[in-house]
């Protein structure tokens, strides 16, 4: 279509912005031919404003805003930051109290990063292969397809939330619950990474059916 | 496909495509000569030279002498040459026997085909010329044309050419083919049959005027300007050899802004250009809410900042997202809905 259904309140010709400081940091003739491209378009383009979760430190990640704004409910960001910040601290104290416990040898394998775990645990639990219905005959089939990669992200944290939310014991409270569920998904083990083999093997079993995709 | 907007551009009607010419030629002529008799009774009239007399001078004296208060610029009164006011349209096209003059008029759209074939043959001429120069084993150049500066006409643009009706497939068609014509690397030779159908983006975006520095009576240097994000306005001072202070509407930033996100969104700017513990900053911001306020009060220093930095920096902070304001605000709602979007509960019956 030419003409857009959603709108937005820029006009289409705006670019997104470039948070990143270490990209306006490289030298003219260390980029490739694509980058320059990109830069003189950039130049010459109006850029869109940066939204408000979008910040240059070093502290913000664009995979942590994004699981944030799944988590968060009613539009309460305060409370989903928060959240989301004793989650990583509760997965700081656990991996330093298994450091401290650990022998000499096996405290080198030991992840303390709370970041590399989250994003670790979510290239875990991220499915290779999706299901999608597809109606022939009037019989619905479950068809194998494979995935594109911001559908794989989004799959891999709504199971982790919706996981969190529903599991747990009464008096659980959610950073804990979520930082066990991490932990667990950091190492291949855990609820979801079996609802992911559970896709995987249903995939498998429909593979007659793969040949009904038409793209 | 790269498609590019122009708000104006959008917005016309084509007229031309609508019918067979509604008026004559010798109308038109008439109306022509009318027009420059007019213009020399006006200049007359207004007591200036009948010779010089430009457009513009036509719509002051206008305005002036038929004042209207009408919200539709398009309702005023208004004299133009009438090439503008009658739009160009087809003329009839066939001949006193019914036979029509083009090949292609029994395909409809007898303008689109012809440029089609037009455009195609110039690609098979470029194809020619290449398998030529490979032949006699020349290397084939391609300079680089500028991408970034120019765009290709409009479908609206591109309907007024042709005064005909297109559809948006054939639209894409078209421009599909002037892209592999562009992209092929002798295209250069067809370069002026290409500049017919591609338009002059304006390349400097409004150059923006950087204020010098002012200094106040201790010998600080310091800047000032605004920021706004939907209802909130703010100020910002940002002074030179600071130690990284920032007062809000009289209060320190920790009180006012208890929110992380926020004092996250104030350092952006400094942050950003490595300099968070070298200046201070005063402000005063009202309206909007705790987010809005933020917003804000990042724009405007980010806008003070420009002062102290160098040019190719305010160019960095540009294309960050830094120095635009964010157009979005809240939506409003619309009757026969309970909001912007949600509509009312539906019952069955």
């Amino acid at each position: 279509r030419l003409t857009q259904v959603r709108w937005s309140r820029y006009n289409p010709s705006f670019l997104e912005p470039e948070v990143n400081k270490e990209f306006y940091q490289k030298p003219w003739e260390a980029l490739s031919e694509e980058e320059k491209e990109k830069l003189e378009l950039r130049a010459v383009q109006p850029i869109k404003a940066a939204p408000p979760s979008v910040s240059s430190s070093v502290f913000s990640d664009p995979m942590i805003s994004k699981f944030t704004n799944m988590m968060m409910k009613d539009g309460n960001k305060v409370l989903a930051r928060s959240l989301m910040a004793q989650t990583l601290e509760a997965i700081k104290r656990k991996q330093l109290e298994k450091y401290h416990k650990a022998p000499e040898d096996e405290k080198e394998t030991i992840e303390c990063n709370p970041y590399v775990i989250f994003h670790q645990a979510l290239k875990n639990c991220q499915p290779i292969i999706g299901l999608s219905s597809i109606t022939r005959g009037g019989k619905t089939y479950q068809v194998p397809v494979p995935l594109k990669d911001n559908r794989k992200r989004f799959l891999a944290m709504k199971w982790l939330i919706t996981e969190c939310r529903e599991n747990k014991n009464r008096r659980m409270l959610m950073p804990e619950k979520l930082s066990q569920e991490l932990l667990q998904a950091f190492n291949n083990e855990g609820p979801i990474i079996k609802k992911k083999h559970v896709l995987h093997k249903m995939a498998e079993a429909n593979r007659a059916y793969a040949h009904f995709r038409w793209w | 496909l790269r498609l590019t907007y122009s708000t104006t551009a959008v917005q016309r009607k084509n007229v031309g495509a609508s019918g067979p010419e509604k008026y004559t030629e010798e109308f038109i002529k008439k109306q022509i000569e009318e027009f420059n008799l007019g213009k020399r009774h006006l200049a007359n009239m207004m007591g200036e030279d009948p010779e010089t007399f430009t457009q513009k001078d036509i719509d002051r004296a206008i305005a002036y002498l038929f004042p209207s208060g009408l919200f539709d610029k398009k309702a005023r009164p208004m004299m133009k040459h009438p090439t503008e006011i009658f739009p160009e349209q087809r003329k009839i096209q066939w001949g006193e026997d019914g036979r029509p003059f083009h090949f292609l008029f029994y395909t409809g759209k007898q303008s689109y085909y012809s440029l089609m074939h037009e455009t195609y043959e110039k690609l098979l001429n470029v194809e020619k010329y290449q398998d030529q120069l490979t032949a006699q084993d020349l290397p084939t150049q391609k300079e680089k044309s500028n991408l970034a500066g120019s765009r290709w006409l409009t479908k609206i643009e591109l309907e007024e050419m042709l005064l005909e009706k297109l559809s948006d497939g054939d639209y894409s068609r078209f421009i599909q083919l002037l892209e592999k014509l562009a992209a092929l690397p002798c295209g250069d030779i067809e370069e002026k049959y290409i500049q017919k159908f591609s338009k002059e983006v304006p390349v400097q975006l409004q150059k923006v005027v950087i204020e010098p520095l002012k200094y106040d009576e201790r010998g600080v240097a310091f800047s000032t300007s605004t920021g706004s994000r939907k209802t909130a306005r703010a100020t910002a001072i940002v002074y030179d050899n600071g130690t990284g202070k920032i007062t809000v509407n009289g209060i320190d930033v920790l009180h006012y802004f208890p929110v992380l996100q926020d004092r996250e969104q104030l350092l952006f700017p400094f942050q950003f250009l490595d300099r968070v513990g070298k200046h201070d900053m005063v402000c005063t911001v009202s309206g909007g809410g705790r987010s809005a306020q933020a917003g804000a009060i990042r724009l405007a220093s980010a806008k003070a900042l420009r002062s102290f930095v160098t040019e190719k920096e305010v160019e960095f902070m540009r294309q960050a997202g830094l120095l635009t304001v964010d157009p979005r605000v809240k939506e409003r709602k619309k009757p026969g809905q309970e909001g912007a979007r949600r509509k009312f509960t539906w019952k069955k019956r």
